[in-house]
């Protein structure tokens, strides 16, 4: 709990809240540019189809948002050169321990400001109804184990490499496989299809009257297990993370 | 001043030898052409302007949101060395002008901006063999390849400035990607001369090969940002200096 309360000391310069919240702004301003005055269809399925754009936008942004994050976390150390340092006053596993629990608070904070958001635009719009409580909650709950992964996967190359483009590099081409995955298929067992595999909403586009319609979808036993991974990730990423950072001469 | 720029070049060459930071310009762009490609080939019932519409689909994406990023990422990398420890008296004392030693950096990512480009170029005529298209490369992809890197050589200027004055290395790459997105509104809404991170895929004509770009408004506006953002980066060096 120190070694925690020690990295957001450590932080509270850094505007590491400013970067992810700038980031997270070009979210919001792109909300309020592309959903504005939806057309009657539009705002039939709007909470339906909002969760299907959430997870495009996101699937595209986030591989970077937490390269750029878990950058800022680490990178701090390689610049004090303190980790040889640290490591005297506590183990590295507890280092790094402190490092992935600050990122997935950042993170549940950050998904949350944008979840919230988006559910006040959506009644600003007037879409029909209400949110589905339940699929927004998972949606939620999967976009947040989703990001974690990624994070972690970042975290690994930002405190093993001194050099930070190489864990932004990755990050970037995380975003651009996300991307391209989602002409592919709607599963990846990649981590960067993680979010693309959990979305709940999918869409079928009508060519001759122009219409998108959205449904919430059900999961074939691959799609299932594409989600499933995700957790497999995570648990991967964090465990192999520790072990190689234990293990590194700092 | 030329011996001085020739100087700071050559300087700025020392630092990025045997750096890796190419292979990042050269492994995104191979992403994009594979995947462009494989979409080109499975929807050619719907894409059927050939080098035309192969170019869109390898273009798109790369350019609104991946290439302002990368570049961001060289010019972050450039400044690296000098936000390490106090290397920052050591770059200001040494005896050149100061605009000098901002147009070393700007001159390698111009560079390796061009390099890139080419290498765009390079995949989608490979990609365009290998796919049975006929010719070679569409009369305008010379004016593209152009245009593009001019538009890219403004995004280095705005990355460059960011990049000094902010001390991280992953913020102004975020900025970069950010700002990429935000492209696409602005091009969407037909204010894309104005803004500097749509010059590149607009030169580029991603996504709208036969589009007619106004050539004089878009050189103008290239300029215009390019000594705006030189002339920011030379006032903050010379404040860093005080």
């Amino acid at each position: 709990m120190k070694t925690l309360r020690l990295e957001f000391y450590k932080i509270r310069r850094r505007r590491v809240w400013l970067t992810m919240f700038a980031m997270l702004s070009v979210q919001l301003l792109w909300g309020l540019w592309a959903l504005r005055n939806p057309k009657d269809w539009e705002l039939e399925s709007g909470w339906m189809s909002l969760l299907y754009v959430l997870s495009m936008l996101d699937g595209i942004m986030l591989p970077t948002m937490m390269a750029v994050l878990a950058s800022r976390l680490a990178d701090i150390e390689h610049k004090g050169n303190t980790y040889k340092q640290l490591e005297t006053l506590r183990s590295a596993g507890s280092l790094y321990h402190a490092k992935a629990v600050c990122g997935f608070l950042i993170i549940t904070a950050l998904l949350l400001a944008q979840l919230t958001f988006f559910i006040f635009l959506g009644f600003r719009l007037g879409y029909a109804g209400t949110p589905d409580v339940a699929h927004y909650l998972l949606s939620y709950a999967f976009k947040l184990a989703g990001n974690l992964s990624l994070f972690l996967l970042q975290l690994i190359l930002s405190m093993l490499f001194a050099n930070q483009m190489i864990p932004l590099v990755a990050g970037l081409g995380g975003s651009m496989a996300a991307l391209l995955l989602m002409f592919v298929r709607t599963y990846s067992f990649l981590p960067w299809g993680g979010i693309l595999s959990a979305s709940l909403v999918g869409s079928t586009w009508d060519e001759t009257t122009r219409i998108s319609s959205f449904y919430y979808r059900s999961f074939s036993p691959a799609e299932t297990a594409a989600v499933a991974m995700i957790f497999v990730w995570i648990l991967i990423f964090y465990f192999a993370g520790r072990f190689l950072f234990t293990r590194k001469e700092l | 001043m030329k011996h001085f720029t020739l100087k700071c070049i050559k300087a700025e060459h020392l630092k990025l030898r045997r750096s890796p930071v190419w292979l990042a310009f050269f492994l995104l762009p191979v992403l994009s052409a594979f995947f462009g490609t494989a979409n080109y080939q499975m929807n050619q019932g719907v894409l059927k302007s050939e080098w035309y519409s192969l170019w869109s689909q390898h273009s798109l994406f790369l350019c609104y949101l991946f290439m302002p990023a990368l570049i961001g990422t060289y010019c972050s990398y450039l400044w690296r060395l000098e936000h390490m420890r106090t290397n920052w008296n050591a770059f200001l004392t040494a005896p050149v002008p100061l605009p000098a030693l901002c147009f070393g950096k700007l001159f390698w990512a111009a560079a390796i901006t061009a390099a890139g480009n080419a290498w765009i170029f390079l995949l989608y005529f490979v990609c365009g063999k290998i796919c049975g298209l006929p010719g070679v490369l569409p009369p305008q992809a010379a004016g593209w390849f152009a245009a593009g890197t001019l538009g890219g050589i403004v995004i280095c200027c705005i990355q460059l400035a960011l990049s000094m004055v902010i001390r991280s290395f992953a913020v102004p790459i975020g900025i970069g990607m950010a700002a990429g997105i935000g492209g696409l509104v602005f091009t969407n809404k037909g204010w894309g001369m104005y803004y500097p991170y749509s010059l590149y895929a607009l030169g580029m004509r991603a996504n709208n090969p036969q589009m007619k770009l106004e050539t004089p408004v878009f050189v103008i506006s290239c300029i215009l940002y390019l000594f705006l953002f030189a002339g920011i980066s030379v006032v903050c060096i010379r404040r860093h200096e005080q």
